[in-house]
């Protein structure tokens, strides 16, 4: 028998958010009363109130076939990977380097293959950034390594 | 103040040189937006929001706001030409403006869409100044359990009548609400959720939560399905000149769907998209042939089209008078005010005059700018068409970057934004909306205040919201939607799949 694993996996993955939720505010926070509600109230509630919502989305999914959905997964990954480059790198590289990085990531993954577009695209981007936000808006970055302003 | 006298106050503020340049400038890249399939307004927005700490909030706000209006514009262009909708709004416009264009009357499409956006949007300003008097007086008599009951009603009205199965919408909305959670707790002042971060004691920020919803699930998503088969064909300025027939056809669709936009726009928990749909379906139930619609029928452009574009200046209505967005964009408008230190609300309208009036007068003069920029610009928004997403992508990319960062300069917001993105396409990817849960975060929060603040006053009896007749009403059409939803099961998916295809 096939299955919605989509909906199958999601809704559980929410109900168990839902019961984690409920089940850690619960163990750390007041609850207090209606009249005085605490910290805890709201939160227990809403995860409760998660949790039954997931059951209603996996349960049925059981006994239903389900559509296979694409996933882009190498598109995905490489614009989650220059994201987090560009977080982590941009202290110590400074703004510039990091864009030239994080654009040269991005586009690894671009329908259109190929090195030479990539290095216009790259050059082109990094003198944009140099000239709107450093230059222009005066942002306070870290422009080149180790030099912070 | 008199809405004359408002609307005079308004103009002073609206022409202000540095507000009519916002308002142009926003415009102007509302309409790029649009037109480039891939970013919606939703992340133009976003990506604009730190830069608006620099500028004013009057400023601020009209430069928001016409990047909205500028959008619904634009994106019937992409929609026609292409038949990839630039917004969701103007999805529908697709299924009449695309075989439009196939049949070489692309200009006289284009045309249409504009004329009805600029139709519909002053007709919604008319709408959106009598409904705002109205509705803010009427809401001083409101009450903090009115409030939340009238909060709650607009979050289940939102996953009701949305696309979608209706637990998925709830569990979006519920998992949003979790969100606002997190961060120090106003009344007790305790840290829920932080897990020690110093970073998220004010919360998850509304700019990182909005770009990786928006901004980079949309990239993920458009990086191999932008790629196109061919370019647009041209289209000159003699082509847009329509025949008698035409005009004569498009008068009462324009009206109809301003009526219908209006109304939903200023129902909070509906939107433009809904409104878009219901105009294309109306049309094609009072059409005399209903078969010519999907063939390139001139109502299913010229209704849809002023519907969406009235559905998004009345949407202010709720947010501006009560505080309350209707969709996720309005979500982000009252995040935007916040941060500039307005709360909105019923008392917004005496207490900061300038913001409302210049906010309606400026949607007037910014739609004229839309209305006499965009004709005979027409030819650089098809060229803008050509330019492939993939040269476009990492770059919007490095301004997600830096826009996260410039708001308080913290990378840590830059990583919370990767893992935000991706969770955020997989959402999409498995038919979860992450505008519900958008919508969630934001008013979570605003209903927890109002939750505790009605049980105080009532002493802990729980049967305050049914006693007040308006959050008891709030209630009862909040119950009549939940049913509702359960009714529906999927018999409007026709319409919806259709666009999809």
């Amino acid at each position: 028998m096939r299955r919605d694993l989509h909906d199958l996996g999601w809704g559980a993955a929410l109900a168990l958010t839902g019961l984690a939720v409920a089940g850690y505010a619960f163990a750390s926070y007041d609850m207090g009363s209606l009249r005085r509600m605490g910290p805890g109230f709201f939160p227990v509630t809403l995860g409760l109130l998660l949790a039954g919502l997931g059951a209603l989305i996996a349960v049925p999914a059981m006994g239903r076939p389900g559509r296979p959905r694409p996933f882009a997964w190498p598109e995905t990954i490489a614009v989650v990977a220059a994201l987090l480059v560009f977080g982590l790198a941009l202290d110590r590289l400074g703004v510039l380097l990091t864009t030239a990085l994080t654009v040269l990531i991005a586009s690894a993954v671009a329908p259109r293959r190929g090195l030479g577009w990539r290095l216009v695209l790259t050059v082109a981007v990094t003198a944009l950034v140099w000239l709107v936000f450093v230059r222009g808006l005066n942002m306070s970055l870290p422009v080149w390594p180790g030099a912070l302003r | 103040m008199t809405t004359l006298e408002g609307l005079a106050h308004g103009l002073a503020v609206a022409l202000q040189p540095s507000i009519l340049i916002y308002s142009l400038l926003g415009a102007v890249l509302g309409t790029l937006v649009g037109v480039l399939p891939g970013i919606g307004a939703m992340a133009a927005i976003t990506l604009l929001l730190p830069i608006t700490y620099y500028i004013s909030s009057e400023a601020a706000l009209v430069m928001l706001a016409a990047v909205y209006y500028g959008a619904q514009y634009g994106g019937a262009v992409a929609s026609i030409l292409l038949r990839l909708p630039g917004t969701p709004q103007s999805a529908v416009t697709t299924l009449d403006g695309y075989p439009m264009a196939q049949q070489g009357r692309a200009g006289v499409a284009l045309f249409t869409a504009m004329i009805s956006s600029f139709a519909g949007s002053m007709l919604g300003i008319v709408i959106l100044v009598l409904l705002a008097g109205w509705l803010s007086r009427l809401a001083t008599s409101f009450g903090a359990a009115d409030y939340a009951a009238m909060m709650v009603m607009g979050l289940v009205a939102a996953s009701t009548i949305g696309e979608g199965r209706m637990a998925k919408s709830l569990a979006m909305v519920v998992l949003g609400v979790i969100l606002g959670c997190v961060g120090t707790d106003v009344n007790s002042g305790a840290q829920r959720f932080t897990f020690g971060q110093v970073q998220l004691l004010d919360g998850i920020n509304l700019v990182a939560l909005a770009m990786g919803l928006f901004g980079l699930a949309e990239i993920i998503g458009n990086i191999r399905k932008a790629e196109r088969d061919g370019p647009p064909a041209r289209v000159t300025l003699r082509q847009l000149v329509p025949t008698r027939d035409d005009l004569r056809r498009i008068v009462a669709p324009i009206t109809r769907g301003t009526a219908l936009g209006g109304f939903f726009g200023a129902l909070p928990g509906t939107g433009s998209t809904i409104s878009s749909f219901l105009s294309y379906a109306l049309e094609r139930r009072v059409a005399r042939r209903p078969e010519r619609f999907g063939k390139g029928a001139i109502e299913g452009v010229a209704g849809p089209e002023a519907a969406n574009n009235a559905a998004s200046i009345t949407a202010f209505v709720p947010t501006l008078t009560l505080g309350i967005p209707g969709d996720p964009i309005m979500a982000l408008m009252l995040g935007a005010l916040v941060i500039h230190g307005i709360q909105p609300g019923p008392m917004m309208l005496q207490a900061h005059p300038d913001m409302f009036w210049g906010l309606v007068v400026s949607f007037g003069i910014g739609n004229l700018f839309l209305l006499v920029l965009n004709l005979p610009l027409i030819g650089i928004w098809v060229s803008m068409l050509r330019i492939p997403f993939h040269w476009l992508y990492p770059a919007i990319i490095i301004f997600v970057c830096l826009g996260v960062y410039s708001v308080r300069g913290s990378t840590f917001d830059i990583v919370m934004v990767a893992a935000i993105g991706a969770i955020g396409y997989a959402l999409t990817q498995a038919a979860f909306s992450p505008a519900l849960l958008l919508l969630g975060f934001v008013l979570g929060p605003l209903i927890e205040t109002n939750l505790r603040r009605a049980l105080l006053v009532s002493r802990g009896d729980p049967m305050i919201f049914l006693e007040r007749p308006i959050a008891c009403g709030f209630l009862v059409a909040t119950l009549a939607l939940l049913i509702y939803g359960l009714l529906k099961r999927s018999d409007r998916g026709s319409t919806s799949s259709k666009v999809a295809d």
